[in-house]
């Protein structure tokens, strides 16, 4: 997609054919960030034990927030509570966030969550990854990579991530599938994928290349014209049938405006 | 008041009345445990399912039956059909409390009902959500100016009665284009989920799918509300004008079904139509509750002479594309499978909508129905405008 942009993109590798499901991760992003383990911003997907012994495959990918290019909840958010930050994370402010959970809607990927569980007084936010953009402002990797102890998550520049990612394709094809998943989805996403086993079953959905997100804003543009037009329309129409009308009174006889008070009422 | 009930000691309330007020009583429960507790101590919504019951019911359904109000609106001030006077105000009180009603629910639904002002200073202006906040907001008070002439008739306060009709037009027509917009917008709503929302539905003219359909409630509304209200407050229908009225119909769901299959044919989605198993269902119960028959019906002059005639045609009608706002908001979406890729705590990806958030909302509906008795009782709401 946007190719200057991208290049300034921060973003995440994932390698599924590196990952051993230690879970470290998932811990490293509570600690760093505050997060209770119940609503952990990052979790494990798996498909489990597949095949029979001796012959077993198991697979499992750490997913959180995609940061993608062109962020759906950026966009569906009423009140703008969401912000992408210029090398790639997409941030939610909670001091503005209204609650109504359109994001969560607009996301393809389902990542937001809201405290189902919190009153008016404790307060339900939204809450998502953040790439930890306080480590990356002080050149450290975030939290879940730092932490990775088989490489499986990597952090870097997207455009660089990418080239590794076909490169490693293209020094085993036997053990990859031939896709880069987030190089195009959605118009591109800051969390890369690389898996042996088809991206389904690491629960990812298929997407497009072009972002979700294209429609409803090509709609929103032309709502204000529209909404223009339309009352010129109206306001046209108003007026040519009071003409009509008035014409086709003066055309009778003024008996009828004499007998009866009602139609002349309030039109003038 | 104490001192009525005094004076009067045998206080006669109507059972219904009673009932009303019991069922919102329930509702107002309901609501402060959500507000103490969350959301989810109320509802079975979830990570996966954002949005249920309440978007689809109080959201989709409250607002398209609103509809009638700017389909009379436009019927009787912008074409000047002024023999369609009588159904104005009913229909206009009628978009009035259904709006309101869905701000009521919005309260419950948000997270921060505190902040639903924000939406009038903090604009994203790629959110379809926002042009429907604003839009319903400002129709709300656009209705209220409509509406006012009646409580002014029934206080006499005829000056000011006149002043808002000499200066009503430039209302109508604002109130007619804010209806349009946020009509279709609720169409444009889910033009974001085109990986979630089933083929069948999810298309880039939902907006004028959802605009044409809009006028159709509208109108299957008004017969609906003057066939009960007249029942229910023994005064006479105004069948002919019904009957007038209902002659609309077949063009407007003949123009519903040639839009949405001419855009299914041109997407290469016919396919679609008949082995999608429970989705072909829905849409084809929808199509046919909502539009086909009521199609038929419509065109049938003993259909429309008939007072049962033309309020079982309107109900069908109703119940018809009510389904189809359900479909689109709730049935037909299908979330990210969370089975897959969330821990157990986590995975619900079944929504069953609970008692108690049915209860919000049958509340909230009883409070409509309770306010427009009262209007009706209080207010010359059935009564010929004279001045």
């Amino acid at each position: 997609m946007s190719d200057i942009k991208s290049i300034q993109h921060k973003a995440f590798l994932f390698d599924a054919t590196r990952c051993i499901d230690c879970r470290a991760c998932m811990m490293a992003c509570s600690v760093e960030n505050n997060i209770a383990m119940d609503k952990t911003r990052i979790w494990v997907a798996g498909v489990g034990l597949k095949g029979e012994y001796p012959n077993l495959e198991r697979a499992s990918m750490v997913y959180h927030c995609m940061h993608c290019e062109v962020p759906a909840c950026k966009s569906a958010c009423p009140v703008g509570a969401y912000s992408q930050r210029e090398d790639g994370p997409v941030l939610y402010n909670k001091d503005l966030c209204i609650g109504c959970r359109y994001c969560m809607n607009a996301c393809p990927f389902g990542v937001p969550h809201f405290d189902y569980d919190k009153g008016l007084i404790e307060g339900a936010f939204i809450d998502k990854c953040t790439m930890c953009p306080q480590r990356i402002d002080n050149n450290e990797e975030p939290a879940c990579v730092a932490t990775c102890p088989t490489e499986a998550l990597e952090f870097g520049e997207r455009a660089d991530l990418i080239k590794e990612a076909h490169a490693r394709i293209a020094a085993h094809p036997d053990r990859y599938v031939n896709h880069v998943y987030g190089e195009t989805e959605n118009g591109g996403t800051s969390y890369l994928i690389l898996s042996h086993v088809p991206f389904e079953e690491l629960g990812l959905p298929k997407l497009d290349e072009t972002p979700v997100t294209k429609v409803s804003e090509a709609v929103m543009g032309i709502t204000i014209p529209f909404a223009v037009t339309w009352g010129a329309v109206l306001t046209g129409v108003t007026l040519g049938v009071r003409a009509y009308n008035k014409k086709k009174e003066a055309g009778r006889t003024q008996d009828a405006e004499a007998n009866s008070e009602q139609p002349a009422e309030q039109s003038k | 008041m104490r001192v009525n009930v005094a004076i009067h000691p045998r206080l006669r309330v109507a059972p219904l009345v009673v009932v009303l007020l019991v069922l919102m009583g329930i509702a107002f429960v309901v609501a402060m445990i959500r507000y103490a507790n969350g959301i989810g101590a109320i509802s079975d919504l979830s990570y996966s399912y954002p949005w249920g019951f309440w978007i689809s019911f109080d959201l989709f359904t409250g607002v398209a039956i609103g509809s009638g109000a700017f389909v009379m609106a436009a019927t009787v001030y912008i074409f000047q059909l002024k023999e369609f006077q009588p159904l104005l105000r009913p229909s206009v009180l009628t978009g009035l409390l259904g709006y309101i009603m869905v701000v009521i629910a919005l309260l419950v639904d948000l997270g921060h009902p505190e902040r639903i002002w924000y939406m009038m200073i903090y604009w994203n202006h790629t959110s379809v959500l926002l042009e429907i906040g604003i839009c319903v907001m400002t129709y709300l008070t656009v209705l209220a100016i409509e509406f006012s002439p009646v409580v002014f008739d029934g206080r006499k306060w005829n000056k000011a009665a006149h002043f808002v009709h000499r200066f009503i037009m430039p209302f109508v027509i604002l109130g007619v284009v804010l209806s349009t917009l946020h009509q279709s917008s609720l169409g444009s709503l889910l033009l974001i989920q085109p990986a979630k929302l089933y083929p069948l539905w999810w298309t880039p003219i939902l907006p004028v799918l959802f605009f044409i359909s809009a006028i159709s409630i509208g109108i299957a509304m008004i017969i609906f509300e003057s066939s009960v209200s007249s029942r229910y407050f023994h005064r006479g229908l105004e069948l002919p004008l019904l009957e007038k009225l209902g002659r609309a119909v077949p063009y407007v769901l003949g123009l519903y079904l040639i839009v949405r299959f001419t855009q299914l044919t041109i997407s290469g989605k016919l396919p679609y139509l008949f082995t999608s198993g429970i989705m072909s269902v829905l849409f084809w119960t929808e199509i046919t509750v909502g539009a086909i028959v009521p199609l038929i019906l419509f065109s049938m002059s003993r259909v429309r002479k008939s007072p049962t005639g033309i309020f079982v045609a309107a109900v069908v009608l109703l119940f018809g594309m009510i389904l189809n706002r359900f479909d689109v908001s709730w049935f037909s979406v299908k979330h990210p499978d969370p089975l897959s890729y969330l821990p157990s705590i986590m995975s619900n990806v079944k929504y069953l909508p609970t008692l108690p958030e049915m209860s919000v909302s049958v509340g909230i509906f009883a409070f409509g129905i309770l306010m427009f008795g009262l209007a009706a009782k209080y207010l010359p709401l059935f009564e010929e405008e004279h001045h």
